[in-house]
């Protein structure tokens, strides 16, 4: 399925006294990688959580496919949404097959269509599935674990892509080769990708378009050779030092 | 020797009386506590009455509790019906408490992985949160269990049968030897229950951590 268009509406929202959203407004296309760049804490995790209904908004909106987060019934809203975090979260009782194939397994798929299901896309995310299907997350190692749950975020083919620093924890020259494959594989299949990182090279190499937020709003939206040419702020043109020349990206 | 050989089937008897009245009083306990503990997870309004019935119970003297038992209508009188039901109030505590801490030790992460992806409340109790509690709820079985063939010891004193009653036939006769087929067997079982349970509770926990392992 490709994506659809997700809007945030003047959206705040706050953890006790802690103001970590500040009305932020941003459209993102159906079909865009848009990836929030932000030092940590800055509330970008928040922003992704807005969009799958795990965090509620204190005021503004957050629309999905032209209706409101709220609105949706959150179990179906969800099971359109792949999400993959940071902490991972794979079932330690089940086998990393069984890991991948849960969300079909949710929507009803034969065992027989989730098996290939979950060989397919353990091999795209570089997994062999004869040497890793039948393991248990406990016996990979982090880095592994981390595409395991990329891996699930894809299986039941969604449109919309929320990944939490996704690769956080890959070896250095996985990590490249997953951005580079993970990158073209959403181009491909045409989703709407939220992508949050606070590695600027990431960052540069993967989106359509940056938003850099810090201090719960957004400092500049825009493609990544539009950012690197035009920096809005100091804090902007601080991360910009740090983005690779555009041959790399 | 001739003592033992002589009592021979009348101490094994005892001891299968023992064992029935733990095995059905926990396994009731385990059948009322588990949902009861699931639910107060499920509902944090529950869980502080439940939780404290269950540790009033716990706190009063089994005797006491058994004098208190006898004077009820349906569950009282003499024999073994109270002390099924004293011991399945003992075992109600332990179990609930695993069975509410499991839950609660259950990675964060896995959960809002298990929200995130589209679990229904349900879904997320039956394939996430009582699995990973399992190894917590059965240490709780274990605890009750080993408590559970120390209160049936001392239950034979209303008429519940098993090897409290040698204990105290024993006692009341002066018989050191008979005291001691009562006492003995009841410390091995205590024992080998315990012993037991914590096999089976490695081997569920192991189980999952070696399967995977490369």
């Amino acid at each position: 399925m490709s994506g659809a268009r997700i809007s945030f509406r003047e959206v705040s929202k706050s953890y006790g006294e802690r103001q970590v959203l500040d009305r932020i407004s941003l459209e993102v296309e159906p079909s865009e990688f848009l990836v929030f760049l932000g030092p940590s804490g800055c509330g970008k995790t928040t922003l992704l959580r807005l969009v799958n209904g795990l965090a509620e908004a204190d005021s503004g909106a957050v629309e999905v496919d032209g209706r409101e987060v709220g609105d949706w019934d959150p179990v179906e809203l969800r099971r359109g949404i792949g999400y993959a975090i940071q902490g991972v979260g794979l079932l330690p009782h089940l086998s990393v097959s069984a890991n991948v194939g849960l969300v079909p397994r949710l929507l009803g798929w034969r065992l027989e269509r989730r098996r290939r299901r979950a060989a397919e896309m353990l091999r795209l995310v570089g997994l062999d599935p004869a040497e890793f299907g039948a393991r248990r997350p406990a016996a990979l190692s982090g880095g592994q674990r981390q595409r395991v749950g990329v891996a699930r975020a894809l299986a039941a083919d969604p449109p919309v892509l929320l990944m939490d620093e996704p690769f956080g924890a890959v070896d250095p020259i996985r990590r490249r080769s997953l951005q580079e494959e993970f990158r073209a594989l959403a181009r491909d299949l045409r989703k709407t990708v939220l992508f949050v990182t606070h590695d600027v090279a990431e960052a540069f190499r993967l989106a359509d378009r940056i938003a850099v937020v810090a201090d719960g709003g957004i400092r500049q939206a825009g493609p990544p050779d539009e950012i690197r040419a035009a920096p809005a702020d100091d804090f902007v043109r601080r991360l910009v030092a740090d983005a690779p020349p555009p041959a790399a990206a | 020797m001739d003592f033992l050989l002589a009592r021979w089937p009348e101490i094994l008897s005892a001891t299968l009386e023992h064992l029935g009245l733990v095995f059905v009083s926990v396994g009731a306990a385990v059948a009322l506590a588990v949902p009861a503990g699931l639910a107060a997870t499920r509902f944090p309004r529950l869980a502080r009455p439940v939780l404290g019935f269950a540790g009033t119970v716990q706190t009063v003297p089994s005797l006491a509790l058994f004098g208190l038992l006898i004077p009820l209508p349906l569950v009282g009188g003499i024999g073994s019906r109270i002390a099924v039901v004293a011991l399945i109030l003992y075992a109600l505590l332990p179990i609930l408490r695993s069975t509410v801490t499991g839950v609660q030790q259950v990675d964060p992460a896995i959960l809002d992985a298990a929200d995130g992806m589209g679990m229904t409340g349900w879904q997320r109790l039956k394939w996430v949160e009582a699995p990973l509690a399992l190894p917590s709820i059965f240490s709780g079985v274990r605890i009750a269990t080993v408590v559970g063939v120390g209160l049936v010891t001392i239950a034979a004193a209303v008429g519940a049968g098993g090897l409290g009653s040698l204990i105290f036939r024993g006692l009341t006769m002066l018989d050191t030897r008979l005291i001691l087929a009562g006492a003995v067997p009841s410390a091995a079982l205590a024992l080998a229950a315990d012993g037991g349970l914590a096999l089976l509770e490695s081997r569920l926990s192991g189980a999952r951590r070696a399967e995977g392992s490369p």
